[in-house]
């Protein structure tokens, strides 16, 4: 069987390698990692990893990125995948785009930058238990 | 000076004459008309009367003992309280009037004795009405000055809350810009203290218990990874990976998932072969753990490092950017810094999509309000970004020309039209939808522009757009 994985858009390669440390030492080789720097490059790899049938437990997403902001990526999973866990992770993001990603993402949580790394663990512990 | 407020108010008329009789007839002529009267009958009476309470008019016979009329005149003229009094003077006929003399002490007009009682009137009248003209011109004047300074004051705060809108707008791009380094640096030092805490106290044991081949091993391919070059994008990484993968896979390497990813991590994915004994190695998993930990180590403090630069970057840009000069005198700076500043706190905006070209040319620092041509290009490069929907060419070009440092800000956006063009400096006008654009964006650019004696001209056609501004070198000497 393959393994799950969890899902990190970022658009700074640094604060996805700095979640890759994090993410590898909280969980091992429990979960597969993926990391996209762009809700477009996200949705690829998502058709990858379904054609694959690898389980998307996880979404860990920045707002501000490039094209298509993290509420409006995170409402296009929750359309095609309502069971995959959405958490915001974020250095801004306005409150309105939180609230949409609240009511048509069921976002799990927001987290702001500069992140806590253990609760960034025990969000993402605590979405995977609610599945 | 309230006089002239009244409706059956006439006006006010200080009569000088040492003549008793002359003194009793004028009062009476004059308060029969309805006019105030005062009437004294010598010089010095008439300056202290005068100057305790102004009149509107002043009739003042010339010969007189004591100080005569002339110099009474020249007296009231010469202080500040009594200098805009009109003075009618008073002569006998058969004395030799010296007119132009009368003219030249401030003197308007001279009546002669015995007096035509119409032309008494007349005159007096004549004079009364222009000095209320000139006392409600002076009113309106001042009137007007004050409406003035409080329009200047109002347009000083307008400047300065339309900069406080555009720091606004930039706050929130700001955040996500301080807060991305502080997230990593935040992140990087937990991972280094895990990492520590984990391993620290197991190098000993771990180095004793490694052969020489993989003693050898474990530094060249520490060396490599310290060595590698820029970050990897994710799309790089996965290709590399999955290569990677079929490659260890068909070398039958074990544990594939993770040893690719580590090997990946580490920069290494070229001539694997060489890295064939170690990955064979019955402590393999180990030592490959081992390397992953000390590279994180060496690339978290990279990244600590990197993101400091980047944090404090944002926040020197931010202090330049707000830099506000009480004295309220213009300081020597150099236009392209200014440039730049706004540059770093738009880097946020720009970065997805907006290529930035530099021409700049090497020009002089000139004399300035710093702090106000930041928001001339705060405004010009923020128009032209959203112009082009944040996608496109922004071309800055800073030459000199003659006795000029010119500016251009070109972008590739859909341009101006022809109908627009004539208003895009009219304050509130705007084309940004409401509560985007207060709409005294390029008003006060043309403003602050005119305040440093420069000039701005506009150029556009569907695909450029062009703002030059033309500030005059010579602002250099003070």
């Amino acid at each position: 069987m393959s393994k799950a994985a969890i899902l990190c858009v970022d658009d700074e390669v640094v604060v996805l390698e700095s979640l890759e440390i994090e993410l590898q030492k909280a969980f091992a080789d429990t979960y597969v990692y993926e990391f996209a720097q762009s809700a477009d490059e996200a949705l690829e790899i998502i058709d990858e990893l379904v054609t694959e049938s690898v389980d998307i437990l996880v979404i860990v997403s920045d707002w501000l990125m490039p094209g298509i902001k993290g509420d409006e990526f995170l409402i296009i999973i929750h359309q095609k995948y309502p069971q995959i866990v959405k958490i915001m992770l974020t250095g801004q993001a306005d409150k309105d785009a939180v609230n949409r990603a609240i009511n048509f993402a069921k976002l799990h949580a927001c987290l702001h930058k500069p992140w806590n790394n253990k609760d960034l663990i025990a969000t993402i512990k605590s979405g995977i238990m609610k599945l | 000076m309230n006089t002239g407020t009244t409706s059956n108010y006439q006006g006010n008329i200080l009569i000088v004459d040492d003549t008793a009789a002359n003194l009793r007839l004028l009062s009476e002529i004059l308060a029969e008309k309805g006019y105030k009267v005062r009437p004294v009958p010598n010089g010095e009476l008439a300056l202290s009367a005068a100057r305790g309470f102004p009149p509107d008019l002043i009739l003042l016979d010339i010969m007189m003992p004591g100080i005569n009329g002339y110099e009474v005149c020249q007296k009231l003229k010469a202080d500040e309280r009594t200098c805009d009094i009109p003075v009618i003077f008073i002569s006998a006929i058969n004395e030799v009037l010296d007119k132009v003399k009368a003219f030249g002490v401030g003197g308007v007009d001279y009546i002669t004795k015995p007096f035509q009682l119409e032309e008494v009137l007349v005159r007096v009248e004549t004079h009364l009405s222009l000095r209320f003209l000139q006392k409600n011109l002076q009113e309106k004047n001042e009137y007007l000055s004050q409406t003035l300074q409080q329009l200047k004051a109002t347009q000083d705060q307008l400047i300065q809350s339309e900069k406080m809108a555009s720091l606004g707008q930039l706050v929130a791009g700001i955040a996500h810009e301080i807060n991305n380094p502080l997230g990593v640096i935040r992140s990087s030092v937990n991972n280094i203290t895990a990492i520590l805490d984990d391993n620290l106290e197991k190098l000993p044991a771990f180095f004793k218990s490694l052969s020489p081949e993989r003693y050898l091993d474990f530094f060249n391919l520490l060396h490599k990874s310290i060595n590698q070059a820029e970050s990897l994008s994710t799309r790089e990484k996965r290709l590399i990976k999955r290569n990677l993968k079929q490659e260890l896979e068909a070398l039958e390497v074990e544990n594939l998932e993770h040893v690719t990813s580590t090997l990946v991590n580490l920069g290494v994915f070229e001539d694997i072969q060489a890295w064939l004994p170690l990955l064979k190695d019955r402590d393999s998993e180990n030592i490959l753990k081992m390397v992953y930990a000390l590279a994180i180590l060496q690339k978290s403090s990279k990244n600590i490092a990197t993101a400091t630069d980047r944090a404090a970057k944002v926040v020197f840009a931010l202090r330049n950017y707000a830099r506000y000069d009480q004295s309220g005198e213009k300081i020597e700076a150099s236009i392209i810094d200014g440039i730049e500043t706004v540059l770093t706190l738009y880097y946020n905006q720009l970065k997805h999509g907006v290529e930035v070209i530099k021409n700049y040319r090497e020009v002089p620092p000139i004399l300035c309000y710093p702090d106000e041509l930041n928001q001339v290009w705060t405004n010009l490069i923020h128009n032209a970004i959203q112009a082009m929907e944040y996608k496109g060419n922004l071309i800055i070009d800073v030459t000199q020309q003659n006795h000029h440092i010119l500016v251009s800000i070109t972008d590739n956006g859909k341009g101006i039209s022809p109908e627009m063009m004539p208003k895009i400096f009219e304050p509130f006008f705007t084309t940004k939808p409401a509560g985007e654009g207060s709409g005294l964006g390029l008003d006060i650019v043309r403003k602050i522009i005119a305040k440093h004696q420069g000039e701005i001209k506009v150029e556009s056609l569907p695909g450029k757009t062009t703002f030059t501004v033309y500030l005059p070198s010579q602002l250099q000497t003070k």
